[in-house]
């Protein structure tokens, strides 16, 4: 039977191979604490059995690994994220689909995430590059390696933090929990591991690039959506509040009246436009964060 | 052992809906939030191996029902390995519980009736 635990959880990971990465993540920590806390239980109650007779009752109890893939194919192809991407192909018609993104959830999360990006981008760029800077400036101190070391930790901290963001507003589904270690692995091994970790440094990378993408992606969409609202609101201001369409120093210009109704449409357009752009990039964020956050199994 | 295999397949279909109640029932009446292991050990108890469910298998029930919004998780560390999810029912889940122990009690009461032939079958 199984040797260990690592033995059985390898094989584990071979069964749900092709699943979403961050299920199998989940899935492997769920498994290796229950064996591991079925383990430590029954070595307490039969000291004197052979540890691999332990493993195999407690296996038998648990599920092979088969079974327990084969029980989380079944029901993760039931499960979707909140406002996740429908799968099948799109067969309205265009029209449908083109004004219809104006009742589609996703669209406005995707647009919320983007114009929150910039705020969270300042904060990761700020995390990473202080956390950088400290650690090179203090490694010549003797609290520099400790000080590295917690910067380091902190780095998956918020590589989970932000995949739950991805999650609930981009639809991409993300890991819930850390990657877990060994049990019993001391503080410096579990150190090397995350420097080791090709994840540790493609995160480190996301968080720098958030700021950029948030700048950008921030000014793009409150652009579209200020000049989107001014042509709505357009007629209020001209013939209430008597505000002009612009005004130059020489002068100010107003939109003759005929021209309202189409600009209050023009407006509209532009918000579905808008809505569809921000599906769109949200789709493409989400896949960076998919690859840079989220382990290759 | 073609029974044997019939009757697996029996038990499996049972216990496709039942397990979520079960799952559900028992966080229900947990004053604490519970773990994977400990829920496991507490079927384990009370089911004298009569069912043919993993404990594996509970895992990725529990996942769902919690993406259903059925359940609320936090994760803790743990001193003996990866950290733990914790779960407790939702208001959601409590209601939804309700409608399910409803839903259980006619299914059972029906089939208990046809089995005890107190339901008249012969046809007239």
């Amino acid at each position: 039977m199984y040797q260990n635990v690592e033995a059985y959880l390898s094989e584990l990971r071979e069964g749900l191979s092709g699943l979403d990465p961050a299920t199998i993540q989940d899935a492997l920590a769920d498994a290796e604490d229950h064996l591991q806390s079925a383990l430590e239980q029954a070595r307490r109650e039969h000291p004197e059995a052979a540890p691999e007779s332990l493993l195999s009752a407690i296996i038998a109890d648990f599920g092979t690994p088969q079974e327990i893939a084969k029980a989380y194919r079944e029901i993760e192809v039931r499960l979707t994220p909140p406002f996740a991407p429908v799968k099948k192909k799109d067969t309205r018609p265009f029209y449908v689909r083109f004004f219809g993104v104006l009742g589609e959830p996703r669209a406005y999360a995707a647009l919320l995430y983007l114009l929150t990006s910039i705020v969270t981008g300042v904060l990761y760029f700020t995390w990473a590059v202080t956390g950088v800077s400290l650690s090179v400036g203090l490694m010549v101190l003797i609290f520099g390696l400790p000080f590295f070391g917690l910067f380091v930790f902190s780095i998956q901290g918020l590589a989970l933090v932000e995949g739950r963001l991805v999650e609930a507003l981009l639809g991409v589904r993300m890991p819930r929990r850390q990657m877990p270690f060994r049990a019993g692995t001391g503080i410096w091994k579990k150190f090397v591991a995350r420097l080791k970790d090709r994840r540790t440094w493609t995160t480190l990378a996301y968080l720098v690039l958030q700021l950029p993408f948030g700048i950008i992606h921030f000014t793009i969409f409150i652009v579209l959506l200020a000049y989107s609202l001014q042509l709505m609101a357009l007629p209020v201001l001209q013939l209430v509040f008597d505000q002009p369409l612009i005004s130059f120093s020489f002068g100010k210009y107003f939109v003759p009246l005929w021209s309202m109704p189409l600009l209050f449409i023009a407006g509209i357009l532009d918000v579905i436009v808008l809505l569809h752009l921000a599906k769109f990039v949200g789709r493409q964020h989400g896949a960076m964060a998919k690859a840079l956050l989220v382990q290759r199994a | 052992m073609d029974d044997q295999d019939a009757n697996r397949k029996f038990q499996k279909e049972l216990n496709a809906g039942a397990v979520a109640l079960v799952l559900l029932s028992v966080l229900d009446q947990s004053q604490v939030p519970l773990y994977g292991y400990q829920i496991a050990k507490l079927l384990e108890k009370h089911g004298d191996k009569i069912s043919v469910v993993k404990q594996g298998s509970l895992y990725p029930v529990l996942r769902s029902l919690e993406k259903g919004g059925l359940l609320d998780s936090n994760v803790e560390p743990s001193v003996t390995g990866p950290p733990r999810r914790y779960y407790r029912i939702t208001p959601n889940g409590r209601e939804i519980l309700a409608q399910w122990v409803a839903i259980w009690q006619q299914n059972t009461s029906f089939v208990e009736a046809i089995l005890e032939g107190t339901v008249d079958v012969s046809e007239r």
